[in-house]
C-alpha cells in the first residue's frame, strides 16, 4: 500500500504517505491496492475509448462507468474490498468490449489496429493474492520511484487526483442526467496519457492544467445540472435545531439522492435533515419546497461520530466523507452511489425503502428545540443579482476586500486558521465561503455592509464555479484582471475534489492562493517551488499576518 | 480500595483507558465507566472476553479451564471478566475498537411472542419490544448476543440472536435446555407467551469479518447455530452472496432443527453449502457421521485453501475444531470463536 492523496496522510521524516496496513483514513491495505489496480484497468478502458473516437464512436457508457469507478477511490468514499474485486472484473469487461469494437472498426476501415500494452492488455488475476501482486507490480502510484524520482511521481499523482476529483463532480451531474461528450473525451485522454508512464515534468504540469480546465467545464456542467434540476439558488434561512418527529439525516453531496428521498418520504411524517456538504440543498427552490426538509443537523464530516451517534434516526451517506461507523449507529447508517463500508447496508437504484423503514422504527426527536437560523443561498445568481450594490460599495470604500475562505474541513488543529481569518477579517470586508470548511464560522454573526451580508455562503465545494463567475464579473466591472481584484483566496483542502478545484483555479491563472492547513504531500519541495514561481501558491501562515498582507491589496 | 488504570489496546490499535478498583473485574469497571467491553457469560465460563495482559499485576478469578488453559494462564492470557488488577494494567484485546460500545447498557422490556420446542432439548423463544417509546428498532451485528433476565430474580443469561437486526422490534433466540440451568428451568416451568422479560444488550465481538475476502467455514454445535443463522439471514436479506460452508453438528438426529430454513438459505445464497453432522446417528442416517470437528478435518483435506474459520458451540467442540484448523495450516488470526458452557 502507498497512498498520499489526502491532506491527513502520514507525514514522516522518512517519507510522506500511508504505507502501513491501514491508512489514516481507515482504508486497509487490500482495499488500497485493489483501488490502484482498478485505476490501472480504467486506463485500459481510456486507451480504447480514445481510439474509438477516432472512428467517430462515442463510448459514453464506458465513460459513465469510469466516472463511477474513479469516484469510489476518493478519500473516505468506499472501503469495501469485495466491491473492488467486483469492479476490477467489470473494468476488464468494459475494456474488452471497447477493444473488440475498436479492432472490428479498424479492420472494417482497413487500418491497422494499434497493439496496446500495459493496461490495454492486462488480465485480472483470478485470485485475491494474484490481484494484490498485480497491484504491487503494475499499479502502485509510486511504482517507478527509483527510475523517475519523486517529482515525477508527485506530478503523476497530482494529475490522477485532479482526474478523480473532476470525475466525482461529473458523476454528480450524471446522476441528474447531465453529460458532455467532450468532457468524457477529456477524461479518456488524461487517463490514456497516464498509461504512457509520462516522465517529462513540464508535460505533466501542462496536463494538470488541462485537467484544471476540464474540471472548470465539469463544474459548469454540475452548476447547470443543479440549477437546471432544482432552480437557481435563492437566499433561505436554515434551522439548525431539531424538530419533533421521525427523522432521516442525509450527508454527502448528491442532490439527486436527496431529491429522490424527499419525494419518497412525502406525507409519511418523516423530517429530512441535511448534514455536512448537503446544507446548500436548502437554497434550491425545488428542494426547499418540500415542507419536510426541515433543517440541517450537525456540522462537518469529521464530527460525524458525534453527530450521527446523537441523531435518533437513520443516516444516508451519499458521497464522501465517510469514516468508520461506530457501533452506536452502525445498524442505521446506509450508503448510496459510490460509497461503501463492509457490513453497512448499501442502497441500490434509488429505492430508499430500507431507510424509510428504519426512520419509522427509530424514535426520532421527542421535542422541538429553539430555532437557530443561518442563511444560505448566495450562489452566482444571487450575488450577480446585487452586483450593482456590491460594486457601488467597493467604489465607496464600504467594502475594502473580499476573502474567499472555503474548501473541505478536517480534523487537523491547524484548520483553526480558517476560523481565525473569518473572525479577524476587518468589518469592511466580505467573506465568500463554500464547501464544508464553512462550519468553522457559519453560525457566527458577521453583520452586513449596507444590507449586503458580510458572510455569503455560495454552496458546495463545486460552487467554486460560482465564485469564479462572480470574481470574473467583478473584474469585468472594474476593468481589471481577477488577480487585480481586492480578493484573497484562503483554501482549505482535504481530498481530491479540492485538488481538482485547485488545478482549475491555477489553470485560470489565479495567483496568490493560500493553501492549508498543510500542503499536499505529493508536492515535493521542487514542485512547490515551481508552483510558487508560476502561481505564487503559498501555504497558509498566521491569520493575522495573512489578513494584513491581503489588506495591502485593498480596493 | 486502590484504583488502577486499565489501558486496553484493541486489535486495530486503538487505546481505551479507564480506572478499575482492585475489588472489581475489568469488564465491570468498564461498564461503570460506560465502556461496554465484549463479553458473554461474565462468569469465566465462555472465553468471550479473553485478552492478554502485557504489563501489570493482577489476580485471575475462578474460571473454566476449558476456555483458558494453564499454559495460557502462565502466558498471561486473561479473561477480563475474571481479572482483578493489583496495579495499572496494559491489556491487548482480540477485538476491534468498533466492538466496544460506549454508553450505559439500558434494559428494555420485551414480551414473549413465541415459545416452541424445535428439537430435543432445544427451545426457540421469540420476543418483541413491549414499549413504543424507544422505537421498534432492533440493532445488533449478526453474531452478537443479548442478556435475558429471569423475571423477579435479577438473574441474567446471554444468548446469541438468531434473527437479524430489524425495524419491527423482533428478537429470536435458540436455547439448549440444560438440566441444572436457571434459565432452562424458567423456560421449562414458568415461561409462557405474554410474559415480559428484561433484555440487555447487544454485546459481544463474535461476528462476520466483513472486510475479509476469504471463503468461510462455519462450525456450529447445537444451538451454536444461532449466530450463524443471523449472519446467513442477513447476507440473504442484503443479497450479499459469499462462499461459506456450514458444518452443523448435534449428538443425535432428534436434536437437529431448522433444516428447512437452511435449505431456504441455500437457495438464496448460491455460495452456501451445508454438511449436517450427527455424532451418534441411527443406521439410516445419510449425512456425516461424527462431530463437526471431524467433518472440518475432511473438508479442509478435500478443499485446501485460505479460509476464515468461525466456531460456535460447546468448549470441547471449539477446542477440537481449532486444533484441526491450526493443524491444516489456518492462521490463528483467521479463527474466530465463541464458546458456551
Amino acid at each position: 500500500m502507498f497512498c498520499y492523496q489526502c491532506e491527513q496522510t502520514t507525514r514522516a521524516s522518512t517519507g510522506n504517505g500511508c504505507h502501513e496496513v491501514k491508512g489514516v483514513c481507515g482504508k486497509d491495505e487490500t482495499t488500497a491496492d485493489l483501488q490502484d489496480l482498478m485505476i490501472y484497468g480504467l486506463q485500459g478502458i481510456a486507451q480504447y475509448a480514445k481510439r474509438l473516437r477516432q472512428f467517430g464512436e462515442n463510448p459514453s457508457e464506458a465513460d459513465d462507468f469510469m466516472l463511477y469507478a474513479l469516484f469510489t477511490t476518493l478519500t473516505n468514499v468506499n472501503f469495501n474490498a469485495s466491491r473492488f474485486v467486483q469492479l476490477i472484473k467489470e473494468t476488464a469487461v468494459w475494456r474488452d468490449r471497447l477493444k473488440a469494437q475498436y479492432e472490428a472498426l479498424a479492420e472494417q476501415q482497413g487500418v491497422a489496429a494499434e497493439a496496446l500494452t500495459g493496461p490495454g492488455q492486462w488480465r485480472p488475476a483470478s485470485t485475491l493474492a494474484g490481484l494484490m501482486i498485480q497491484a504491487q507490480e503494475a499499479a502502485a502510484i509510486n511504482l517507478e520511484l527509483q527510475q523517475v524520482g519523486e517529482d515525477i511521481i508527485g506530478l503523476r499523482a497530482m494529475l490522477l487526483y485532479g482526474i478523480k476529483g473532476a470525475a466525482a463532480y461529473a458523476y454528480h451531474a450524471l446522476m441528474l442526467g447531465y453529460r458532455d461528450d467532450d468532457i468524457g473525451a477529456g477524461f479518456e485522454e488524461a487517463l490514456d496519457f497516464l498509461a504512457t508512464h509520462p516522465g517529462d515534468a513540464d508535460q505533466l504540469l501542462d496536463w494538470s492544467m488541462r485537467i484544471g480546465q476540464l474540471n472548470y467545464k465539469v463544474m459548469a456542467m454540475l452548476d447547470a445540472a443543479n440549477t437546471g434540476s432544482f432552480g437557481a439558488q435563492q437566499i433561505n434561512t436554515v434551522n439548525l435545531a431539531q424538530v419533533k418527529g421521525k427523522a432521516i439525516l442525509v450527508s454527502g453531496h448528491d442532490l439527486h439522492d436527496l431529491a429522490q428521498l424527499l419525494e419518497q418520504t412525502q406525507g409519511l411524517g418523516i423530517n429530512i435533515y441535511t448534514h455536512g456538504e448537503m446544507l446548500p440543498a436548502h437554497a434550491y427552490p425545488k428542494l426547499k419546497a418540500y415542507p419536510h426538509l426541515v433543517g440541517n443537523y450537525g456540522t462537518a464530516w469529521q464530527n460525524q461520530h458525534q453527530d450521527f451517534t446523537q441523531f435518533p434516526g437513520p443516516i444516508l451517506m451519499t458521497s464522501n466523507c465517510l469514516v468508520e461507523p461506530s457501533p452506536a449507529y452502525r445498524q442505521r447508517i446506509f450508503t448510496a452511489g459510490p460509497v461503501g463500508w463492509p457490513g453497512v447496508r448499501h442502497i441500490v437504484g434509488g429505492d430508499f425503502a430500507p431507510v424509510i423503514e428504519a426512520a419509522l422504527a427509530l424514535p426520532g426527536f421527542s421535542e422541538d428545540a429553539p430555532e437557530q437560523l443561518i442563511t444560505v443561498g448566495f450562489g452566482r445568481d444571487t450575488v450577480m443579482g446585487v452586483a450593482d450594490k456590491v460594486i457601488d460599495a467597493v467604489k465607496a470604500g464600504a467594502i475594502q476586500h473580499f476573502f474567499l475562505i472555503g474548501g473541505c474541513d478536517g480534523a487537523a488543529p491547524g484548520r483553526n486558521y480558517f476560523t481565525e481569518v473569518a473572525e479577524q477579517a476587518p468589518d469592511e470586508t466580505v467573506i465568500l465561503t463554500l464547501g464544508c470548511g464553512k462550519y468553522r464560522f457559519n453560525s457566527h454573526d458577521f453583520g452586513d455592509i449596507g444590507g449586503i451580508p458580510r458572510l455569503l455562503d455560495m454552496g458546495q465545494c463545486n460552487d467554486a464555479y460560482s465564485a469564479i463567475q462572480v470574481a470574473s464579473a467583478l473584474a469585468k466591472a472594474f476593468d481589471c484582471g481577477v488577480n487585480d481584484l481586492p480578493l484573497s483566496l484562503m483554501i482549505s483542502w482535504f481530498e481530491q475534489k479540492a485538488v481538482a478545484v485547485l488545478l482549475t483555479l491555477l489553470s485560470l491563472g489565479i495567483r496568490g492562493i493560500r493553501l492549508g492547513p498543510t500542503l499536499p504531500a505529493f508536492l515535493t519541495p521542487a514542485l512547490l517551488a515551481k508552483l510558487g514561481e508560476a502561481f505564487d501558491l503559498k501555504a497558509t501562515g498566521t491569520a493575522a499576518q495573512d489578513i494584513q498582507d491581503a489588506m495591502k491589496k485593498a480596493a | 480500595m486502590s484504583e488502577h488504570q486499565i489501558t486496553l489496546t484493541t486489535r486495530d490499535g486503538h487505546e481505551v483507558t479507564f480506572s478499575c478498583g482492585d475489588s472489581f473485574d475489568v469488564v465491570s469497571a468498564g461498564e461503570q465507566a460506560a465502556i461496554l467491553l465484549p463479553s458473554l457469560c461474565r462468569d469465566g465460563g465462555c472465553g468471550a472476553c479473553v485478552g492478554h495482559c502485557a504489563e501489570g499485576e493482577y489476580t485471575l478469578g475462578e474460571h473454566n479451564a476449558g476456555v483458558l488453559s494453564e499454559a495460557a494462564v502462565s502466558g498471561r492470557d486473561v479473561l477480563l471478566c475474571r481479572t482483578y488488577p493489583q496495579s495499572d494494567l496494559k491489556i491487548t484485546a482480540p477485538y476491534d475498537y468498533a466492538h466496544i460500545h460506549f454508553g450505559h447498557c439500558e434494559a428494555r422490556n420485551a414480551v414473549i411472542t413465541g415459545l416452541k420446542t424445535i428439537a430435543d432439548r432445544t427451545v426457540r423463544i421469540r420476543l418483541s419490544w413491549q414499549d413504543e417509546e424507544g422505537g421498534k428498532a432492533v440493532e445488533f451485528e449478526p453474531g452478537q448476543c443479548m442478556e435475558l433476565e429471569i423475571p423477579d430474580t435479577g438473574i441474567r443469561r446471554a444468548y446469541s440472536l438468531a434473527n437479524t437486526g430489524n425495524w419491527r422490534g423482533e428478537l429470536e433466540f435458540l436455547i439448549r435446555l440444560q438440566p441444572e440451568g436457571r434459565f432452562s428451568g424458567y423456560l421449562s416451568r414458568g415461561a409462557e407467551v405474554g410474559q415480559v422479560l428484561k433484555v440487555y444488550g447487544p454485546s459481544g465481538a463474535f461476528g462476520l469479518q466483513s472486510d475479509s475476502l476469504n471463503p468461510a467455514v462455519f462450525i456450529a454445535g447445537g444451538t451454536g447455530l444461532a449466530p450463524f443463522l443471523s449472519m446467513l439471514r442477513r447476507l440473504a436479506e442484503w443479497g450479499e452472496d459469499r462462499s461459506i460452508h456450514l458444518l452443523f453438528g448435534v449428538n443425535r438426529e432428534s436434536e437437529l432443527f431448522y433444516i428447512d430454513e437452511l435449505d431456504r438459505l441455500k437457495q438464496q445464497l448460491p455460495g452456501l453449502s451445508v454438511t449436517l453432522c450427527v455424532w451418534k446417528p441411527e443406521p439410516d442416517w445419510s449425512g456425516f457421521s461424527g462431530t463437526p470437528a471431524e467433518a472440518l478435518q475432511h473438508y479442509l483435506q478435500d478443499h485446501p485453501g485460505d479460509y476464515d474459520i468461525y466456531l460456535c458451540g460447546p468448549p470441547l467442540l471449539v477446542t477440537a475444531a481449532t486444533q484441526v484448523a491450526l493443524a491444516r495450516g489456518i492462521a490463528e488470526q483467521r479463527i474466530f470463536s465463541e464458546k458456551f458452557g
